[in-house]
């Protein structure tokens, strides 16, 4: 096998999300209640320090990966995973140091990120073409934004998870240092409205980018349609809480249904489709 | 009617409407021929209803400005939009180099009925153009030289391609995908005026292995063939420049069973008259878009956005962000 010069730094960056993952999980462990770096969340400083670590090693990864082939992340899956395994981490460990409450429930979101991180590990690292149309300055814009917008949502699925975990006697203890149900369908509701507002930025970016690459703002192709299902997903979530008394549980059920229509469109819709959008010619 | 305002303004309808407008995106994928701009028309007259009798009756939202400000916006931009499709201008447009544009080049055009742009003030004449391409030809950046006369009776050069539009009268000219080459050639008739004009020969490097086309001179039933052999240096394992003068072409011209290959200059008698090949040319294939909204659909969008920012960064000023407070969170209502 021929190893390129970005996975080691790759691989290293995946081994520090592994540790922060692990840590994350011993913190909830019944078992432990008592244990004295629990229940002074000390572990929870080793979370954050091995997801800020893993972050480093990602952005170095990026920027060797950047300097060899001559351009950024953008095109192909290996580079969007690794892209988004940056951001996501970066900034939910932003969320994991301001807001103290939803910290027990990075053990699930770590664990959703190994999705992308186990992906990452089964692609090849081919090198990608850059189109004419990725010159543009709005892909900074746009991209960005969406990577804002999916980290909120990855926030929310840890929340929506704990919600639904609750349910049974093992997730009541798993989470017990969280606080009420109430209070984090409060929070993660929050998140959802944060989120609305990057995703309604990202699509706006999109659409000029859209204009300026292929003269058209929206056509409604394959990611443009996926992409609109999922801001109308959570309008509906943020109206269907206005409209009915939602249990916690329920709540969890709706964030991670927009979450999961939010990763189809960011991985699967992209590469399934050959339309233009994959930004190739 | 206020009772009749109050109904139209249930937020159990916006959810329905939501639902509908749902089913019509997924109808919409794709923008398929036989489905109707209904499914998405019908969804969003109904959430507009619906969402103007909310902002007239419920102080929820009339009463916090942030959140006025963001469903207004989507108001704007459900109308703006409208208007925008009831304008519009979706065309192509094929022009060889050294030829001025006229609305009657345009094809393909579809256009909204109230479309009533100044197509006819647009004025500028193809230039050259070069295009980048990588290994394996795969596309890299269009330059595409255009004129245009000024009113103090300069001409304007400017280079256009890829993202970046000509704009003109609010057209927007995008250079695409197409574009290739084009023998200018003229035909003297045995009686009569002779004619110039241009082959346009089917999209280059796309279909190199299909340069042909033919023409029946005018009056006769005579049926021209013309295949294009060229040298443009055109390679898949290293990167190339497209570029109309680094490029070579004999014209091989065949009618019944006469065949001549013509290079640039020469010319060959045929049945009815003869034709002369004059020189090789290019022409550039252009996507031609307009739509007096864009620039207000980004605004009322942008502005909406900023007032959901607002209304949410005043929420969060009012409470913590893990406030515990389960009395109140978990009630029917808002975050
Ligand atoms: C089209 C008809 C619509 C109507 C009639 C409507 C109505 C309302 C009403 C009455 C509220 C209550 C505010 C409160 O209680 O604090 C609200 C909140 C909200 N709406 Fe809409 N809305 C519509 C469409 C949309 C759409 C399409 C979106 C976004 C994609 C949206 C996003 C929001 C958000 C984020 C809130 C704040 C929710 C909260 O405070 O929890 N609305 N809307």
């Amino acid at each position: 096998m021929n190893i390129v010069a970005e996975q080691p730094w790759l691989w290293a960056g995946l081994l520090a999300y592994l540790v922060a993952t692990l840590v994350a999980m011993w913190g909830l462990s019944p078992r432990l209640a008592g244990s004295e770096s629990v229940q002074s969340r000390r572990h929870e400083r080793v979370v954050l320090g091995a997801i800020a670590l893993g972050v480093l090693l990602l952005t170095i990864a990026i920027a060797v990966r950047w300097v060899r082939i001559g351009h950024g992340p953008w095109l192909n899956l290996f580079e969007l995973l690794m892209s988004q395994l940056w951001s996501l981490g970066l900034i939910y460990a932003l969320l994991y140091w301001r807001l103290p409450g939803l910290r027990p429930s990075a053990a699930i979101v770590m664990l959703v990120m190994w999705i992308l991180g186990s992906w990452v590990l089964l692609l090849e690292p081919a090198d990608s073409h850059f189109p004419a149309t990725y010159y543009n300055f709005w892909k900074w814009f746009h991209v960005g934004l969406g990577k804002i917008f999916l980290a909120l949502m990855l926030a929310g699925v840890g929340l929506g998870g704990v919600m639904i975990l609750r349910r049974t006697e093992r997730g009541r203890q798993w989470f017990r240092a969280m606080p009420t149900d109430a209070a984090i369908d409060k929070l993660a509701w929050r998140l959802m409205m944060l989120a609305l507002v990057f995703d309604s930025l990202m699509l706006i970016t999109g659409a000029v980018w859209a204009q300026d690459a292929w003269g058209r703002y929206w056509a409604w192709d394959a990611l443009e349609t996926s992409a609109f299902f999922t801001w109308l997903l959570l309008a509906v979530g943020l109206h269907v809480r206005l409209s009915f008394k939602v249990p916690p549980w329920l709540s969890g059920v709706i964030i991670i249904s927009i979450f999961a229509l939010a990763f189809v469109t960011y991985f699967g819709t992209p590469y399934i489709s050959p339309s233009a959008h994959k930004g190739m010619v | 009617m206020v009772q009749i305002l109050q109904a139209l303004a249930s937020l159990k309808l916006t959810l329905l409407g939501m639902v509908l407008l749902g089913i019509g995106a997924a109808l919409s994928y794709g923008n398929p021929e036989h489905v109707s701009v209904w499914v998405l028309v019908a969804p969003l007259a109904l959430l507009a209803i619906n969402l103007a009798a909310a902002i007239i009756t419920n102080p929820r939202i009339n009463r916090q400005p942030g959140l006025l400000v963001f469903h207004v916006g989507l108001l704007g931009m459900v109308l703006l939009a409208g208007i925008g499709r009831l304008t519009h201008l979706d065309a192509h447009l094929e022009i060889a180099q050294g030829q001025a544009f006229s609305p009657e080049l345009l094809m393909d055009v579809r256009e909204g009925p109230w479309h009533a742009g100044a197509l006819d003030k647009v004025a500028f004449t193809q230039g050259r153009f070069t295009v980048d391409y990588a290994p394996e030809l795969r596309r890299g950046l269009t330059h595409s030289q255009v004129f245009m006369p000024q009113p103090d009776g300069s001409v304007l050069e400017v280079d256009v391609g890829d993202d970046r539009p000509l704009v003109l009268e609010r057209y927007r000219f995008y250079t695409t995908h197409n574009k290739g080459f084009a023998p200018v050639l003229t035909w003297i008739p045995a009686d009569g005026e002779a004619v110039s004009g241009r082959v346009h020969m089917p999209s280059y490097p796309l279909f190199e292995y299909k340069q042909d086309n033919h023409w029946t001179p005018p009056g006769t039933e005579e049926d021209i063939k013309f295949w294009l052999q060229l040298d443009t240096g055109m390679t898949l394992e290293d990167s190339w420049v497209l570029d109309g003068r680094n490029s070579r072409g004999v014209l091989v011209v065949t009618s019944g069973d006469q065949r001549v290959e013509l290079k640039p200059g020469e010319e060959t008698r045929l049945p009815h008259g003869r034709l002369r090949f004059d020189y090789l040319t290019t022409w550039m294939g252009y996507r031609v878009f307009y739509d007096p909204t864009i620039q207000w659909l980004f605004f009322v969008s942008v502005a909406g956005v900023f007032g959901l920012g607002q209304f949410f960064w005043k929420k969060l000023s009012l409470t913590a962000w893990t406030d515990d407070d389960s009395e109140t969170a978990n009630k029917r209502g808002s975050v």
